[in-house]
């Protein structure tokens, strides 16, 4: 059986620090140090990000889960207003109970 | 010959492309009207022109409503996908609510064959089709139209807005109707548009590029002295003031006395000084002066982006709000220039971003490319001839019946 790495079940802490690291790829990591990203940091107010960012963290996710998550069919089906308030928390919490 | 009337907002990069497609139709004979709030269009008309403003004399308040829609644009600072609710819920949908009933009036009183509507004056659409008078729609912002696959609740949303304004104006349809089945034109090319399916009255007639009458002074004699690279930094008409002065103050610490020349589109009262390599301007002859630089930092309008390729020159874009962004994410996917993030950027990030589109001549070969894409679109000319084809058809029908 392949036990890779990626299988193993990521606690909340874990899934939060593999998140803020998909986040720096995308934004650069000198921004990421001038800012405090918590649980409750918004993407589109306090990270800043706009579509296009999302979509490259979304595949950012995708890519390391694979077929474990349906992460950008579940990010699909958000409607303006969820993905204007959307914050890392309930992306954190979703990956945790997916897995 | 026949009659046209374009339906356009209150924007300047949704009016331009009509100027000048409006000005071939009338150098070919027909007769050619605009329908817009804003009387100022009156002096950037082509010749022969007719402005149909759109007016209410009832009351008072809907006089000072018609101001209020010329400028909403400029007076919020709105940023990513926030700023597409605002888009549609402060402006879009109201502006269109508030011009329906005097777009009606006017077709009523100009009859024309052929009404060509912007894609974000749904009005327009609305208008046509409960008059039964054909229409085609010129989409402008052509990032407006497309899908994101990752996202697709946000076009969703849109469509969602429009046709809740359709219900309302008498049109049942679950539907958007804004793209007319008949024609819809389609401002740029399908290489720079990106790989989406779309029905056959979609047409990529290419970027309508439009020359301003008359003269814009410059200050060519300093341009051509420079032998050092020439850059233009330009963030469009639609953003406020402070938005440009974080933005400027950042172009100046960046390229303050490097060897470059800089074109800055500003007020020049927004700093007390300038450096000595920047000529600043608060307007500036964009198309003359394209083809004499080396590249180009804008915000991601549709109408710069396309200049600037058509050029040939390689981009640096920083995309502020609405369709920008997805403008700019085609510019880096074409390869024709780098993104930066309007809020996040500094000074040293623009530094090395133009240092790289100017030395990596990937990116300008890449920017060629989408010029030949475009060209071979064909551009204005074969605009105006989907229109003139679109009414002959038109016409026939009716004499047929």
């Amino acid at each position: 059986m392949d036990a890779v790495v990626s299988t193993a079940k990521l606690n909340s802490n874990e899934i939060f620090d593999l998140m803020k690291q998909f986040i720096t790829e995308v934004i650069g990591e000198e921004f990421v140090e001038e800012m405090d990203i918590t649980m409750e940091s918004s993407f589109t107010k306090d990270l800043e990000m706009d579509s296009i960012e999302i979509v490259s963290f979304s595949e950012k996710i995708k890519a390391h889960f694979g077929e474990q998550i349906d992460f950008t069919g579940w990010l699909s089906n958000m409607d303006l207003d969820q993905l204007i308030n959307l914050n890392l928390g309930t992306i954190v919490n979703y990956i945790e109970e997916c897995q | 010959m026949a009659k046209f009337v374009f339906i356009v907002p209150p924007l300047t990069g949704h009016i331009n492309p009509t100027l000048s497609i409006g000005a071939v139709l009338l150098r070919r004979g027909h007769e050619v009207a605009w329908i817009s709030l804003d009387k100022s269009l009156a002096l950037r008309l082509p010749e022969g022109g007719q402005l149909l403003l759109i007016e209410y004399d009832e009351s008072d308040q809907q006089k000072q409503d018609s101001e209020k829609y010329l400028d909403i644009i400029t007076k919020k600072i709105v940023y990513g996908i926030d700023s597409i609710k605002f888009l549609y819920e402060e402006v879009l949908i109201p502006l269109n609510r508030h011009s329906y009933e005097g777009i009606l009036t006017l077709l009523d009183e100009f009859k024309p064959d052929l009404i060509i509507t912007d894609h974000q004056m749904f009005a327009g659409a609305i208008a046509a089709a409960n008059k039964n008078i054909p229409y085609a729609t010129s989409v402008t912002a052509p990032a407006a139209i497309k899908v994101m696959d990752e996202l697709p609740k946000i076009h969703e949303w849109e469509v969602n807005q429009i046709v809740a304004l359709q219900n309302e104006l008498g049109i049942q349809s679950e539907n958007s109707i804004a793209c007319s089945d008949l024609l819809t034109m389609v401002l740029t090319s399908k290489a720079f548009f990106g790989e989406m399916e779309l029905p056959s009255n979609y047409q990529f007639v290419g970027p309508v590029i439009h020359k301003r009458a008359g003269q814009t002074a410059f200050d060519w004699q300093k341009l051509e002295q420079s032998e050092q690279p020439k850059v233009l930094v330009s963030i469009g008409t639609t953003f406020d003031h402070e938005h440009k002065k974080s933005f400027f103050a950042k172009v100046i610490e960046a390229f303050a006395d490097e060897p470059l020349t800089v074109v800055v589109v500003s007020e020049p009262s927004l700093f007390e000084e300038w450096p000595d390599n920047f000529i600043v301007q608060r307007n500036v002859p964009q198309l003359e002066l394209l083809p004499h630089l080396d590249a180009v930092v804008c915000h991601g309008g549709h109408n710069t982006v396309c200049e600037t390729l058509i050029n040939g020159l390689p981009m640096v874009v920083v995309p502020i709000a609405y369709d920008q962004s997805h403008v700019a994410g085609r510019v880096v996917r074409v390869g024709a220039g780098l993104r930066l993030n309007f809020n996040r950027f500094k000074s040293r990030h623009l530094k090395e971003a133009v240092e790289e589109i100017l030395n990596n001549s990937d990116f300008k070969e890449a920017a060629q490319k989408m010029s030949a894409s475009f060209e071979e679109a064909g551009g204005t000319e074969t605009a105006a001839d989907l229109l003139v084809q679109l009414s002959a058809v038109r016409y026939v029908e009716v004499l047929n019946n």
